[in-house]
């Protein structure tokens, strides 16, 4: 990797089709190391789509992906070496329910192990010292690396992902609305614990339902319709500017008024 | 579920060198390695350029119309007796089944203990292999068409007694309670509360039955009772591969077609009842039914025709040659601990492999499509193929004994596991395989983290139950010789030595009961549940909530023997 700052994601004029109307059209971003993105915008804006081509699930249609500058690869060994790079946080975790929280958080690092050590970690405690360190960095108790997931509480759940996503040292954090099945509480605590992971090298793409929670995020991007509608510093994002994205759906009003009267307002109903 | 959560806390998973879920599918498979250590002592090498031969036939089967001529007429026999069997065991099946519902009887007449009595007749039938019902009718009525036929019914219909007594046993029972204090009369209350809930289960379990009779109709015809299977063995036997593979093409062919049919009908009718209640009206499912089972009757009446079965025939018994003294000495001195010894190592070694193999083989293609494709259609071919084919097969080039028997069963058995662990993967464990290859993991580890772990109990419950359908079956790979009871009994069958038979029959059954316990309390182990039928005696519980563990629905539940 050069010394420079290189782009860690960029989008280029991306099309992905859809069955009547494209699901994204033209959709040109650049994030760059440091900062930390959030999309808004109404549902079926595309935002879940958005984040799939940035980690690679969907292969667009049309236009140009590039992740720190290389197009993704199309051979098996340099591909996986990009796609360690990115980090999802998953809306429903995905964690193996079956393994222990130490296991779990191991599997981060299966893009780097080779094929002896991701055996013995299905045998073995492994790399306990690092596994105890992130969850104390996530204020979880270190004695929870024995348990198996399924045992865990769904706040400590969304901890022990946020852990795997970390133990896989990623450069570009991407989260598909991580907040939308939480509490106000746990939801408030996630968000921090994220904005905190998205400083340089790093960077954080995160999409959001919810209008109130923008404060901690450098840039807002605002999709519709699969179009980009704005691209702007968090300072300059206002009511008027939300209000017109999200325009007809009914979600705007009530979101606004959180912003005003409750910033820690009730989950988002659809 | 909680509770497993709360001895979770107690029991540190991370104990040293303690398999996680993701590796139990494929411990078994660490029998590869004494079986590669003892083959090069079985192989006398002899026939390499023979197997050279056969599988170069593959590619040129003999398209001779003569040879498909007689190919299509073995097709025909060997469909028409499968049909035969298939419908008389499913008709025999619900019949007992009912007679030996616990439920039934305690609606109908306030005691349990005749469906009890029922249920322990029942468990000789089902633990004599339809071969050996096969060989033993052929000695008492001659060959004739309807042999093959009731030798499916007989153990088969005990098969399917036991499972649609366990599924009426099992049905939550609000319903039948209600109708009854209601006033209504048993058998309306019985139908109403009993019927539309087990009638999916029935038609998703009689689907695999066909493929399974299918499948036994061909093995028969191997041992000479008919159809294509006698073709397949004579065409071997004269190492005469290309005619043979014109044969096994066809029945692949046939094989592949009636799998995708019966999925088919399964989702059309028995799915939709469970998943999508409101979706799909009832009466229009209910309407297709009743043409089909209307157009079955016709169908069965004139393939019994066709194949020139007479009723009246099968009460006609043969004069059988006369029975000699019984000599009860020379029957205990048959080597017994070692015969059962050689069925119960053949039956380990068989399971091992086909349980174990299955996952492995899919972990090794994961990263080519194209090779995944190879295997199932390897898988497939391993499904029809006779094990005892398989074994004359491997004869050409290993000696007789347990692990040649053990390896043509384990791939028999390989090709049914195979296709049941990928039906199971495409259910359950797609977001963390997705996940994990959305982080960088090669697409074995995603698997094997991904995919395995949700799967791993159900498999394995799966796998006990096979192991003890493998017990039954390892008397068809008797034929090799030196395989432990099986060898012995077909060789008493040949020589009719009655006292030897019987002795060798009833030890037989004996140890496919114990078996059958056996992998029941494995099952039970494994999921978590209670085992139907192995409650205690008292009011049936209804059907405990599914863990999480057990969620992925294999497509045959573990219950159901197939």
């Amino acid at each position: 990797m050069s010394a420079t700052v290189t782009t860690l994601l960029e989008l280029d004029g991306i099309h992905v089709a859809g069955r009547q109307l494209p699901r994204l059209d033209g959709v040109t971003l650049r994030i760059e190391p440091g900062e930390r993105v959030a999309l808004v915008g109404p549902s079926g804006a595309g935002k879940s789509t958005l984040l799939a081509v940035a980690n690679g699930l969907i292969t667009p249609s049309g236009g140009q992906l590039r992740w720190q500058g290389e197009a993704p690869a199309t051979s098996g060994r340099r591909r996986r070496r990009q796609q360690a790079r990115i980090g999802t946080l998953w809306q429903d975790l995905r964690l193996i329910e079956e393994l222990s929280v130490q296991q779990n958080l191991n599997a981060g690092r299966l893009a780097r192990w080779g094929w002896p050590r991701a055996l013995l970690n299905l045998l073995l405690p492994l790399d306990t010292a690092a596994c105890r360190q992130l969850l104390q960095r996530l204020d979880l108790d270190p004695a929870l690396l024995g348990q198996p997931v399924s045992a865990l509480s769904g706040g400590q759940r969304q901890r022990v992902a946020l852990a795997r996503l970390l133990r896989q040292e990623p450069l570009l954090l991407l989260a598909d609305e991580p907040l939308a099945s939480l509490d106000p509480r746990l939801a408030g605590e996630l968000l921090e614990l994220l904005l905190d992971q998205g400083q340089a090298p790093r960077a954080l793409l995160l999409s959001l339902h919810r209008p109130d929670l923008l404060a901690g995020f450098d840039r807002v991007v605002g999709l519709r319709n699969g179009q980009v509608r704005f691209d702007l510093p968090v300072s300059a994002v206002d009511g008027p500017i939300l209000e017109a994205l999200y325009a007809g759906s009914d979600l705007a009003p009530d979101q606004r008024r959180l912003e005003v009267d409750a910033p820690q307002g009730a989950g988002a109903g659809r | 579920m909680n509770q497993a959560a709360v001895t979770g806390l107690h029991q540190p998973v991370n104990a040293p060198l303690r398999p996680a879920a993701p590796l139990w599918p494929l411990l078994p498979a660490l029998v590869v390695l004494p079986l590669a250590l003892l083959l090069p002592g079985l192989l006398h090498g002899g026939g390499w350029d023979l197997v050279g031969q056969f599988a170069l036939a593959a590619l040129q089967p003999s398209l001779d119309p003569l040879v498909l001529g007689s190919v299509l007429g073995g097709l025909g026999i060997t469909l028409g007796i499968a049909l035969l069997g298939w419908a008389g065991s499913l008709a025999l099946g619900l019949v007992l089944g009912i007679a030996s519902s616990r439920v039934v009887w305690h609606t109908a007449w306030g005691h349990r203990w005749p469906a009890e009595l029922i249920r322990r007749l029942l468990a000789l039938p089902r633990s004599i292999h339809e071969l050996l019902w096969g060989l033993l009718l052929l000695q008492l009525l001659g060959l004739q068409p309807g042999v093959a036929v009731v030798a499916i019914v007989l153990p088969f219909g005990a098969l399917v007694a036991r499972v649609v007594s366990d599924q009426i046993d099992n049905l939550p029972l609000g319903g039948l309670e209600a109708l009854r204090s209601a006033g209504a009369s048993t058998p309306a209350a019985l139908l109403t509360a009993l019927g539309p809930p087990l009638l999916p289960q029935l038609l998703s379990y009689g689907g695999y039955r066909l493929e399974c009779a299918l499948r036994s109709a061909t093995l028969l015809g191997v041992f000479g009772l008919g159809g294509l299977g006698t073709e397949l063995r004579l065409t071997l036997q004269s190492l005469a591969f290309r005619e043979l593979w014109s044969g096994l093409w066809v029945l692949l062919l046939t094989m592949l077609l009636l799998e995708a049919v019966i999925s088919g009908l399964r989702r059309r009718w028995a799915m939709p009842l469970r998943f999508a209640e409101a979706a799909q009206p009832v009466g229009r499912q209910g309407r297709e039914l009743l043409l089909a089972a209307l157009g079955l009757l016709p169908l069965l009446v004139a393939v019994a025709w066709a194949l020139g079965i007479h009723p009246g025939q099968l009460l006609q018994w043969q004069g059988l040659p006369p029975f000699g003294p019984a000599d009860w000495q020379a029957v205990a001195a048959l080597p017994w601990p070692r015969l059962i010894g050689g069925t119960v190592l053949l039956t380990a070694l068989a399971a091992a492999v086909a349980v174990g193999c299955a996952p492995l083989l899919l972990l090794l293609v994961a990263p080519w499509p194209w090779a995944r494709m190879v295997l199932q259609g390897l898988w497939a071919l391993g499904r029809l193929w006779p094990p005892p084919l398989t074994a004359l097969l491997l004869l050409f080039v290993l000696e007789p004994g347990v692990v040649t028997g053990a390896l043509a069963l384990g791939f028999h058995n390989l090709g049914i596991l195979g296709r049941l662990l990928l039906e199971a993967a495409a259910g359950s464990g797609a977001g963390a395989q997705q996940a994990l290859a959305a982080g960088g993991s090669g697409p074995r580890l995603a698997l094997l983290y991904g995919r395995f772990s949700p799967l791993a109990r159900p498999y394995l419950a799966y796998g006990a139950y096979r192991a003890d359908v493998i017990l039954r079956e390892s008397v068809v790979v008797g034929l090799v010789g030196a395989t432990g009871l099986g060898s012995q009994l077909l060789e008493a069958l040949s020589s009719f030595a009655w006292d030897q038979l019987g002795a060798l029959v009833l030890v037989y059954a004996v140890l496919t009961l114990l078996g059958e316990d056996l992998s029941d309390r494995a099952r039970q182990q494994l999921l978590g549940q209670p085992i139907p039928g192995r409650q205690l005696p008292g009011r049936p519980r209804p059907p405990t909530p599914q863990q999480p563990l057990a969620a992925p629905s294999l497509p045959l539940s573990p219950s159901e023997p197939a």
